[in-house]
């Protein structure tokens, strides 16, 4: 049994219209997702902007309502108990925010902060509640005696840390990270994901990391997913989508990571040109008559693509 | 656009039911019924029961507000017993004063803000603006009935220049000339005092707006491409401002209602506020619901015509 | 919601706090000059009252009937031989009390309607919206003077409830939507993933970030509370002729005489309701230009 398994997962969101507000039309944010996390592991979520990514995360803890598909952890069902109050999945899954400025409430300490899943969950007394908020700062690089002050008062990174502190204050066992960094300057960017990867291993977390930096994705992660129009186009581990990449959109994704080395900048640019005519040619080999991705197909036992029936 | 308003109509719908509703409820509320002031106190109670059943005042809640509901679709308003004639007739008389009153305020009010705000906006922080701002600023703070006192006082006793009630000289023939001119001075200076106040926030809104506008990108563009002041002002800047001003043309029903109890009563003007007025404190109760229920209608149907405009003007609403 | 401990010490450090409020303040001189003469007001007419006898004051003394303003009477009396500059004292602390009190209880249901119907948005917003509709299309005037004639047990406290019942939507509609640009933010969805109840979410991370509007939004209430509760007192709907509020005062003046030959009735509370007027949207636009940063005056 996976750790985390989402079967077939749905959000559509109406679109109302008409003269009584009635729901005429919905737009599939997400259509049809499946995926599965083992524990310990990374697994990525890769698109564009509006690919649907960040809503998976969002239903999979239960912020955005789920229209079909089934959510399990741990064996458990999950689908419709996260969203309603306190559950013991509520503990065990927590989630780090893209925007660290707006994620944090700027009227709060950052004792405020940290402790509000300690105060929701495990009765502290105000004494033992600093010692533990304390050493959570200790744990995530910040200093102890900043439980005073306010979240204005800090960095984009220190930000992100406090809310990774929060996450982990109720020693979760899966966190989805939506873009964590991307909201950071690059040069903070490396140091947060190193501290995430040093964590994880400190906490046995698992992680489901949402982003769109290829870079970064190939950094973090053991599985990882590409999603276009809410679909999945194609699934495997690392090195299956990076060396072996099949889709034609992932080889797209692929081919537009920069390469640092100068001297490749000519045949990058061809290398690009030549994806660049394929993606043209063949885009309705892939899509269907909509523009969106077919069921996927396994390649490999780990690989899976989305192709049609033929092919 | 149809759509926004046929939308817009049948939100209205409910509205009504409720304001007959409550006016219903208001009405079933005041102590005593119509018949307690109607009939000769000598007729004995007996009678008098037997009138009520009569006229189906024990009947259950519902079918007395279905009654009053059909009395009111066909006109039939019941009875005032101080005047002892239908409440209909006396709303007659009085609305077209009030309507008059109303008018001469719009007019007036237009007339001070448009070119208030104009100036204002256009040369904001010049000496000029800073007096009109004061003005704004202090005509906010003032109550009307206040400021509508002071006009009296000063321009109807002090001063002598205005009449200070009634809505007409006595003795005047109706439909000659001296009558109507009559009628005209009686609702200047009522109509000029509750158009001071009011004007204040349009005056606000106009000055902000333009000076907002002044500053987007659009009008430093037709400034690039050479267009004269004026032409700025007239096709952009003003065209852009003055439309929702347009707009709030249904908003402003709803406060002159307020208004005009303030100012008939303080002006012995007679219209439908100094009516409510005297009604209620004499007990007249059919003619109190009546004109809260016309002064409802009256404001819901403002609102409306005021979100139309607004859907015209700005294509976001229609969205919404 | 700062805890006891350390607040002294949290406001000298994070500027989002009062002393944003109180520097802004010191700075518009007209404010701080208002804010001052409120304070004096208040502390005046309170505290004369205590000392002053009511009973006294609304007594009717036929002896001296109009007596225009002189040695034993500062403001002259009334028709009933009252002294004006009692019933002045009196009736400002009436009219502030009672505009401070439909202030309060507005704000309080205002406020948590307001969040309740825009945190939740959707399908309950909309329904709530649309009864507020309701409540702001009535013509406000006319039915709570009806309110005021028909309540058989009329007092101070019927007084206000009824005027409170039709003057919550403002208030409402303003954080209604302060509240669904707020639960947008992601400190909001952090909250419910952390397990937070939405009455927790609502009250405690809310709440704090729209605090600076409530308080901008109840002190340009209270002016226009007590605008409103004089002007109904005035009209004869408000307090009773035994507690004089200063509408009553200006309510003589409906007579043309005392409007045209006794000034001394009449104009003091006139003035005075003026200057509180002004005195507390100095003070109200002086916080409004604290909490929004744009329009400071450096």
């Amino acid at each position: 049994m996976a750790f985390l398994n989402v079967e077939d997962l749905k959000v559509h969101f109406p679109i109302k219209g008409g003269i009584f507000g009635r729901t005429v039309d919905h737009v599939k944010a997400v259509d049809g997702v499946s995926l599965s996390l083992e524990k310990g592991t990374t697994y990525g979520l890769v698109g564009e902007s509006g690919s649907g990514k960040t809503t998976t995360g969002r239903a999979i803890i239960g912020l955005n309502k789920i229209t079909s598909g089934k959510v399990m952890f741990e064996g458990k069902d999950i689908t419709n108990n996260i969203s309603r109050g306190r559950s013991e999945f509520r503990k065990d899954v927590q989630m780090i925010f893209q925007d660290p400025y707006s994620s944090l409430n700027p009227k709060k300490r950052v004792i405020d902060i940290v402790a509000e899943p300690l105060r929701n969950y495990e009765k502290l007394s105000k004494k033992e509640e600093k010692i533990r908020v304390q050493e959570l700062l200790e744990l995530v690089g910040l200093s102890p005696e900043s439980i005073l002050k306010y979240p204005h008062e800090f960095s984009g990174g220190q930000r992100q840390r406090i809310g990774i502190a929060r996450a982990i204050a109720l020693k979760p066992k899966l966190i989805i990270a939506d873009e964590p960094v991307s909201a950071l300057d690059v040069s903070v960017q490396a140091q947060v994901l190193n501290f995430m990867q040093d964590i994880q291993k400190e906490l046995d977390l698992t992680y489901l990391f949402i982003g769109h930096d290829l870079g970064v994705i190939k950094h973090m992660c053991d599985n990882i997913g590409i999603m276009y129009k809410g679909r999945y186009v194609e699934e495997g581990t690392a090195d299956d989508i990076f060396s072996n990449p099949q889709h034609i959109y992932t080889k797209r994704l692929v081919a537009a990571i920069p390469d640092i080395d100068p001297r490749k900048r000519q045949e990058q640019h061809e290398f690009r040109q030549e994806v660049k005519a394929e993606y043209e040619q063949s885009y309705n080999d892939y899509f269907d008559d909509e523009g969106l991705a077919y069921p996927l197909q396994p390649v490999s036992d780990t690989h899976r693509v989305a192709l049609p029936e033929k092919g | 656009m149809w759509k926004f308003t046929v939308r817009r109509i049948l939100i209205m719908i409910p509205q009504i039911i409720l304001l007959s509703v409550l006016v219903f409820i208001m009405a079933k509320m005041m102590p005593g019924d119509a018949l307690s002031g109607m009939v000769d106190p000598n007729v004995d109670p007996e009678r008098l029961d037997e009138i009520r059943e009569n006229l189906g005042w024990n009947d259950p809640w519902h079918i007395q507000y279905a009654d009053w509901v059909g009395g009111v679709f066909q006109g039939d308003l019941g009875q005032s017993f101080r005047f002892k004639m239908p409440v209909t007739e006396i709303i007659g008389q009085r609305i077209v004063n009030t309507f008059w009153l109303s008018v001469a305020t719009l007019v007036f009010t237009y007339l001070i803000s448009i070119p208030l705000g104009i100036t204002s906006g256009r040369y904001n922080d010049s000496l000029l603006d800073q007096a009109i701002t004061s003005y704004t600023y202090i005509g906010f703070a003032t109550p009307l009935f206040i400021f509508a006192l002071v006009m009296l006082w000063v321009f109807g006793f002090m001063l002598g220049w205005f009449p200070t009630s009634g809505s007409v000289a006595p003795g005047l023939e109706p439909g000659t000339f001296e009558y109507v001119m009559s009628k005209i001075y009686h609702l200047i200076l009522p109509a000029f005092s509750m158009a001071l106040i009011t004007t204040v926030n349009t005056v606000q809104y106009l000055r902000s707006e333009i000076i907002d506008t002044k500053q987007k990108d659009f009008i430093l563009t037709a400034r690039a491409k050479g267009a004269s002041e004026s032409r700025v002002y007239n096709r952009h800047i003003l065209r852009n401002s003055l439309l929702p001003i347009a707009a709030f043309f249904g908003f402003e029903i709803t406060g002159l209602i307020g208004g005009t109890v303030f100012v008939e009563n303080i002006f012995g003007y007679p219209g439908m506020g100094q009516l409510f007025l005297e009604s209620i404190t004499l007990r007249d109760y059919s003619v109190v619901t009546s004109v809260v229920l016309l002064f409802g209608i009256a404001s819901i149907l403002g609102a409306l015509l005021s979100d139309i405009i607004l859907s015209l003007v700005d294509p976001r609403i229609r969205i919404k | 919601m700062e805890t006891k401990s350390n607040e002294t010490q949290q406001i000298a450090k994070s500027p989002s706090g009062f002393s944003i409020i109180w520097r802004e303040l010191v700075r518009d001189k007209l404010a701080l000059i208002s804010l001052i003469f409120l304070i004096l007001i208040t502390v005046f007419v309170y505290g004369v009252s205590l000392i002053l006898d009511q009973d006294e004051i609304v007594r009717v003394d036929l002896f001296s009937i109009h007596e225009p303003p002189g040695e034993e009477f500062i403001l002259g009396t009334d028709y009933g031989g009252r002294d004006i500059f009692g019933q002045l004292i009196i009736g400002t602390r009436n009219s502030l009390s009672i505009g401070i009190l439909v202030t309060i209880m507005t704000g309080v249901i205002g406020v948590i309607y307001g969040l309740v119907a825009g945190y939740f948005g959707g399908q309950i917003d909309n329904i709530m919206m649309r009864i507020l509709d309701f409540f702001l299309i009535l013509p406000f005037l006319m039915v709570v003077i009806v309110f005021v004639a028909i309540v058989p047990t009329y007092s101070v406290l019927s007084f206000s409830l009824i005027m409170t019942a039709f003057l919550w939507m403002g208030i409402a509609r303003l954080i209604r939507s302060k509240a669904l640009q707020e639960k947008e933010l992601d400190y909001v969805q952090a909250s419910k993933t952390l397990g937070s109840s939405n009455v927790k979410i609502m009250f405690t991370q809310v709440l704090p970030n729209i605090t600076s509007l409530i308080i901008v939004t109840m002190t340009l209430n209270l002016a226009a509370n007590i605008g409103l509760e004089s002007g109904l007192s005035f009209l004869g709907f408000g307090f009773p002729e035994s507690t004089p509020s200063l509408g009553t005062l200006l309510s003589y003046a409906t007579n043309p005489q005392t409007l045209e030959y006794r000034w001394w009735i009449w104009v003091p509370a006139s003035i005075l309701i003026l200057l509180l007027m002004l005195a507390i949207r100095n003070v109200g636009e002086a916080l409004k230009r604290a909490t929004d940063a744009r329009q400071r005056r450096g």
